[in-house]
């Protein structure tokens, strides 16, 4: 038996945060030079009230409600999250109480960023390959909204928060429609994408609220996330291509024969970059930033499904998926997708 | 690329009219010299010179020249 994904959906918030708002707030910079840069028209944000767990209601409700998957045969869910509701108790506990998944089910987070899509596929595959299930439910949720100061617009005009929802099904295929997969892990590069305060490190307090201003003039405290672009990116054209590289050696593929590519959707400059150092055909390569922004995991799995209603994404197809990010963390691995709901 | 392209870049990078750096111009003095520029000479420098440059090397730079030896843009 082998994964397959059989349905994807997704839910965004309903506030929306357009560049124009953003460059209302940061005047020093324009509307064209934000889009320019990120390729971000507009990013989702939760409401003070709304919590990953209630992201990842919202989406798997939308995938059930299409009909073609139900509740009942859910038997493993997966949920990856930096944002949980609470320490404990598990969210993929508090989701398979909301969505009513049988008790019999198998339910637990996974504490990744941007490579946790590619990670949960991996796991989904595992769990169905060897028979611990037949449908899983993995689901992205992320609120990285509230870890973000007001005043800093260098995490304010990238990232979004959003939700997604895919269904693996057991099938029985004699190749894998999913995988090879691989991974990569550096946590040298903690600190350049890091939440510094709130956990049992360093517990929040009076002092790590203090905000200070960084050179450029943004604010943050030890409670916000601060992302060091700079690091971040130079990892990214490390880790990215070699991922790349040891994922068609392992597949006995070349990169010609792969026919979408689907990266994470971190920012339009980093991604236009990669994809021209690796020559990547620029029609091969899938873009779903523009109206979401980064959402961290969830950006793979809303590109595939913007990419499947578009008929970019067509079964049978030889899909490249590759996540990178916090950590630092990655992964990659082919999909060869099935009629897709 | 040559010393002039690169020149030429950085201009554009710094949304200076092409041709006002000569390298020894302080990177201090321009308020655009920030985390965005840097990604974008980063990118310049892996893509035209194949060169990968560390970012805590690159705050240690003070002038354009000093950019353009770590890139390791021919003189």
């Amino acid at each position: 038996m082998h994964a397959s994904v059989s349905a994807i959906e997704y839910y965004l918030p309903e506030k929306a945060v357009s560049t124009a708002d953003l460059a209302r707030e940061f005047p020093e910079w324009s509307a064209e030079k934000i889009e320019a840069k990120t390729g971000i028209g507009c990013r989702h944000i939760a409401a003070s009230d709304e919590c990953s767990s209630d992201l990842a209601v919202a989406a798997a409700q939308k995938l059930f409600a299409q009909g073609s998957a139900h509740v009942e045969e859910i038997d493993y869910l997966l949920l990856c999250t930096q944002s949980p509701d609470h320490f404990l108790p598990t969210t993929a506990c508090l989701v398979q109480n909301r969505l009513g998944i049988p008790t019999s089910a198998g339910a637990v987070d996974i504490n990744l960023g941007c490579s946790g899509y590619v990670y949960g596929l991996g796991l989904a595959e595992g769990l169905i390959a060897t028979g611990q299930a037949r449908s899983v439910l993995l689901l992205t949720a992320e609120t990285y909204s509230k870890f973000m100061n007001e005043r800093d617009r260098s995490v304010r005009t990238v990232f979004g928060d959003a939700a997604a929802a895919t269904l693996l099904r057991a099938v029985d295929t004699k190749e894998p429609l999913l995988g090879p997969f691989v991974y990569g892990t550096d946590g040298a590069g903690g600190p350049n994408l890091i939440v510094p305060a709130g956990g049992m490190r360093q517990p929040r307090s009076a002092v790590s609220a203090v905000e200070v201003a960084d050179d450029q003039g943004n604010l943050r405290s030890q409670d916000d996330l601060f992302m060091n672009g700079p690091e971040i990116f130079n990892f990214t054209l490390s880790a990215v291509p070699e991922s790349i590289e040891r994922l068609l050696q392992k597949a006995g593929v070349a990169l010609e024969d792969i026919e979408l590519f689907v990266f994470h959707q971190a920012n339009r400059y980093m991604l236009d970059h990669l994809r021209k150092r690796l020559h990547i055909p620029s029609e091969k390569f899938y873009f779903a930033l523009e109206n979401c922004g980064n959402t961290v995991s969830s950006t793979i799995p809303i590109a595939l499904k913007r990419a499947s209603l578009e008929g970019v994404l067509k079964p049978g197809s030889r899909v490249m998926l590759v996540g990178f990010g916090v950590g630092y963390s990655w992964g990659a691995t082919l999909l060869r997708p099935s009629a897709m709901a | 690329m040559t010393r002039a392209e690169f020149l030429k870049s950085v201009d554009e990078i710094l949304e200076l009219p092409p041709g006002t750096l000569q390298g020894p111009e302080k990177l201090e003095d321009f308020p655009l010299w920030d985390s965005t520029a840097m990604i974008s000479f980063m990118a310049l420098a892996d893509s035209n010179n194949q060169t990968k440059l560390a970012p805590r090397a690159m705050g240690a730079c003070e002038t354009v020249e000093d950019l353009l030896r770590l890139a390791k843009v021919e003189q």
